[in-house]
């Protein structure tokens, strides 16, 4: 061959480079316009039924993704904690930032106590045509006045001429949860811990992070103010709740992904200066990675129309996948008998295995597409691209930049010296290998299902840590989000809140029962305008309910004569107009009828009923309490949210089974050999029982990004795998291909090993699975290469 | 068996009552069962309010209040819940989210039990009088209590609650008076009395 016929054309060369930094071009334009998100919701599944996708719809945008809980823990004593309590959540209120601010102060509830005292008669479930009879008022004003002369008696005794029949004390009484925080120095605190206790429902959205950043720094900077001189006795502050995981994991998730690529970056900078001793070699090298990880984001931006900050977490062990391609390429397109030739040597024999492997890779990430969660799906496209990216790059631009490898040595000698001691060393173990791996398997066959009990929790990028306080605080706060919900659909708000009403009768009989300690509707301060126009016209005229009090206060200590401003009051409210829900705006109300009741994002409307349970409560009574009303659904949060991640994971394992049979079915074609087939798989099923076992062993629970990880292993590994079966069919075991795969295996090990140790559950999960098995992977093949050429082999 | 009891009290310390006696008598009566009748003066009414009803405590924490008259309402709590019911609607909450109530309820249970800790939490206390009629005053210490509640005047004699008296910020006042239900309450205070030292 001569070398004008070796060295690629002059015009292609121009062609290749140029279509090249043109579409690199093409995807930073595309990435630098792209929005990067990094709300939970991405992990959370997509497309669950209609029972279900209530609660997603609400973990999205209800209420839940707008509320904050704070701790301030700590400190010298309760007097100290609750004035920072008062100090912080008076700022959080004067910030306007906030919808809502609980901390137990009952001066929050001031202007909201005139407001319901003015609309009692349309708030009152107590204003029936019965309780406006002489019987009526007559029990209604006997009540009240059992009130008067005990403790509870002093906030109504001034209202009593104007309501005797204790409608405000009803309404108020309705409004107190059954199950409140503890109060201590006249504010919210924990039972069980040092700690006083905030509430919080941010104004902005819970998608709008930059707003919700700026209320996070409000409470902050107002904890700071507040605790200033406190020095070493200040108490601490404590923040949960998804704005602010959201607003912590977009940080976080941030400060991983750049620490992940840049230690990352300098880990393989150092691995592929030690193999090559050039920094030429390691630029060149370097390119497939950055096609790669540019490819996959601009393919996710344009898939998915953002990028999750996740996926590019994740991009950082394609930096480990990647990168193998231009190992293989420089270390293997070496030593050509004609100086420019070494690339078509290289394309020749060891690009259709790369090809292979790459093939491979795309069918395991294949099935991350098809995933429920959009968080999978993108790591999926994200892979799939990246992978076709570098890999297209390795093919066609590094034989134009590098035509003949890279040419220094470096520390390649002594990798391919271990390899080589690795390759005769291992298959002694072979049996050893095979016995563990059988033990691993009756492991994890005895484990079975238990195995696989990680929860939805362990696919949220939210520490550990962070889940666990935040579970204390709901405790504390009494807003448990394992509770049972009531759903209540309907066509437009009033059809919407007159369900709510048919329900909410239905549960104040479970109440009387002591089933339930009490439930919270939006109806109790937005009532139907049809129940708001009956109370209305159960109102008597002046001249009725005068004469009808004169009887019923016959032989009470409180005569009709001085219940003139009730009558009064009660022509007022015949003539007042209904309550809406604009009429709440700006009012602490609001918050409460934003909770409680939204508009569908597929049309219509719905309620939600939080329900506390009393000691007595059955769910099947329950259900069958509420049985007939068509548009109510009982939800219990804990249960959904695990049947559908147990959905999930059965998904997921299918999408797994059929990833890994295309792998199969891809090398059984490829190869066409049942007996090279069985030689490739053997060390990656024993690679994957191993990693299972292990994980088995060490009592991890195991869930759907383990699977993920699982399938990673024989998708990645399958490339050492084809390898050593290429050194068998070939016979030669030249020392350089083995530097190369040490090497190659090395970065996809070190690349997920630093996810593994990532704080991200979602990132670790992986991570703990792929860098053992990755590892696994090359020694099991080595391990199992029976016909593998023996040392005398390798070539010098 | 409770008058020998309070005998053999009175004679280890016959020149002075102290709390720690008087709730060494309270604590025998583990549980009991008592008919109140109450009368509250409440300022701005025409004559005062009649109640009556029955009251029961089982030790440690478990205490009813059942009215029967004027109108038929329950108030009980056990532990940290409280359940109102009144009117035919029944309602719980938790009884330390409102501090002002747990207040007067621990005063009540911690001397029902003969907790003087309990007691001595939210009030500070004076006694007077013997084993064989003693008055128990008690002042809240809680500045949020005592906006509510001037004092509180227990009496009884031996380990019976007989009079509970309450004035309130304001000038409301209210008497109760407690009658044990021998029955009941005999019985219940035989056993304890027994293993007494």
């Amino acid at each position: 061959m001569t070398r004008a016929a070796a060295a690629p054309g002059r015009r292609r060369v121009a062609l290749t480079l140029g279509l090249w930094l043109l579409a690199l071009a093409a995807g930073i334009l595309l990435i630098a316009r792209t929005h990067f998100s990094t709300d939970l919701s991405a992990f959370l599944p997509a497309s669950p039924d209609a029972r279900q996708q209530v609660l997603i719809e609400q973990l999205h945008s209800g209420i839940a993704s707008r509320t904050i809980f704070i701790g301030i823990e700590g400190g010298k004593d309760a007097a100290q904690r609750a004035s920072v309590s008062r100090a912080v959540a008076g700022a959080m209120r004067q910030s306007r930032l906030f919808d809502l601010v609980q901390n137990g102060d009952a001066s929050d509830w001031k202007d909201t106590g005139s407001w319901v005292f003015d609309h009692r008669y349309l708030l009152s479930p107590g204003s029936t045509p019965e309780r406006f009879t002489a019987d009526g008022l007559r029990d209604a004003i006997v009540d009240s006045l059992s009130m008067l002369g005990t403790p509870a008696g002093n906030a109504l005794k001034p209202l009593l001429e104007r309501d005797p029949t204790g409608e405000t004390q009803r309404i108020a009484e309705s409004l107190i949860p059954a199950s409140s925080p503890r109060s201590e120095e006249g504010v919210w605190v924990s039972r069980s811990t040092p700690r006083a206790l905030i509430l919080a429902t941010t104004h902005a959205a819970g998608s709008d992070l930059d707003a919700i950043a700026q209320a996070i720094a409000t409470v902050q900077g107002a904890f700071d103010a507040a605790t200033r001189d406190m020095a070493e006795a200040a108490p601490k502050l404590q923040m949960t709740g998804a704005p602010v995981f959201s607003v912590q994991s977009r940080d976080q998730i941030k400060t991983e992904a750049v620490h992940l690529a840049v230690v990352g970056g300098i880990v393989m900078g150092v691995l592929l200066l030690l193999a090559f001793a050039s920094p030429r070699a390691l630029v060149v090298a370097l390119l497939p990675v950055a096609t790669g990880v540019v490819g996959g984001t601009a393919a996710v931006s344009l898939v998915f129309g953002e990028v999750h900050g996740l996926t590019m977490g994740f991009g950082s062990t394609l930096i480990g996948e990647t990168v193998d391609y231009a190992i293989y390429y420089l270390i293997q397109a070496r030593g050509a008998a004609v100086a420019g030739t070494g690339w078509q040597r290289w394309r020749d024999i060891h690009w259709p295995t790369v090809r292979l492997g790459l093939l491979t890779s795309v069918c395991g990430f294949a099935a991350l597409v098809f995933s429920g969660f959009p968080g999978l799906a993108q790591l999926g496209v994200f892979s799939i691209a990246g992978l076709v990216a570098a890999a297209l790059v390795a093919r066609h631009v590094l034989p134009v930049l590098a035509p003949d490898g890279a040419t220094g040595m470096g520390m390649r000698r002594q990798m391919a010296l271990l390899a080589g001691f690795l390759v005769r060393g291992l298959p002694r173990l072979r049996w050893v290998l095979s016995a563990l791996g059988a033990a691993a398997l009756g492991l994890v066959l005895w484990q079975g299902g238990y195995l696989w009990r990680a929860d939805l929790g362990a696919m949220s990028p939210v520490p550990k840590a962070m889940q666990a306080l935040d579970a204390e605080l709901r405790e504390d706060i009494g807003a448990s989000d394992g509770g049972t919900l009531i759903v209540i659909r309907g066509a437009d708000v009033q059809a919407t809140l007159r369900s709510t009403e048919a329900a909410g009768q239905r549960l104040e009989a479970l109440v009387d029962t002591g089933e339930l300690a009490g439930f919270e509707t939006v109806t109790r301060v937005l009532p139907s305008e049809a129940a708001q126009a009956a109370r209305i016209a159960s109102l008597p005229d002046a001249a009725t309910l005068r004469s009808r009090l004169a009887a019923a206060t016959q032989g009470l200590p409180l005569p009709a004569a001085r219940l003139e401003p009730f009558i009064a009051e009660v022509q007022a409210a015949k003539a007042q107009p209904m309550i809406r829900r604009a009429d709440l705006q700006g009012t602490p109300l609001d918050a409460v009828v934003g909770a409680l009741l939204f508009e569908r994002a597929a049309g219509g409307w719905s309620t939600l009923i939080s329900l506390h349970p009393g000691a007595r409560f059955d769910a099947a009574r329950l259900a069958s309490a509420l049985d007939g009303l068509p548009d109510v659904q009982v939800v219990n949060v804990g249960d959904e949210l695990s049947g559908l991640y147990q959905r999930y994971l059965r998904e997921a394992f299918m999408q797994v089974m059929l990833g890994a049979l295309a792998v199969v079915l891809l090398l059984a074609a490829w190869l066409r050999s049942g007996r090279r087939l069985l030689a490739v798989c053997q060390p990656l099923v024993v690679a994957v029982v191993l990693t299972l076992g292990g994980m088995a062993a060490l009592q991890v629970p195991l869930g759907i990004l383990h699977l993920v990880g699982l399938l990673l292993i024989v998708a990645v590994g399958s490339n050492y795998a084809l390898f050593f079966d290429q050194l068998r069919e070939t016979g030669r075991a030249d020392e350089d291909t083995l530097a190369s795969l040490m090497l190659a295996n090395l970065t996809t090990v070190v690349s997920f090993t630093l996810i593994a140790i990532s704080d991200i559950p979602a990132l670790s999960s992986i991570g703990r699975v792929v860098a053992p098995g990755a590892l696994l992977a090359l020694l099991l093949s080595a391990a199992f290469a029976r016909t593998a050429a023996p040392g005398g082999a390798i070539r010098h | 068996m409770a008058a020998l009891a309070m005998g053999a009290f009175s004679t280890s310390s016959a020149w002075a009552f102290d709390l720690a006696e008087l709730m060494g008598l309270l604590a025998q009566q583990k549980s009991g069962e008592a008919r109140f009748t109450e009368q509250r003066f409440v300022r701005g009414l025409e004559g005062p309010l009649d109640a009556s009803g029955v009251l029961s405590f089982t030790a440690p924490d478990r205490l009813t209040r059942r009215t029967l008259s004027p109108r038929p309402e329950t108030m009980s709590v056990e532990g940290n819940t409280l359940t109102l019911s009144r009117s035919g609607r029944t309602r719980t909450l938790a009884l330390d989210s409102m501090p002002e109530l747990l207040g007067m309820v621990e005063a009540l249970r911690g001397t029902l039990s003969g907790n003087a800790q309990g007691l001595q939490r939210y009030f500070r206390s004076t006694l007077s009088g013997s084993a064989g009629g003693w008055t128990l005053d008690l002042q809240p210490v809680d500045p949020r209590l005592a906006a509510q509640v001037r004092s509180m005047r227990l009496s009884g004699r031996g380990g019976e609650v007989l009079g509970i008296d309450m004035e309130f910020i304001g000038g409301d006042r209210s008497v109760m008076i407690i009658t044990p239900d021998r029955g009941a309450g005999a019985a219940a205070t035989a056993t304890p009395a027994r293993s007494a030292p």
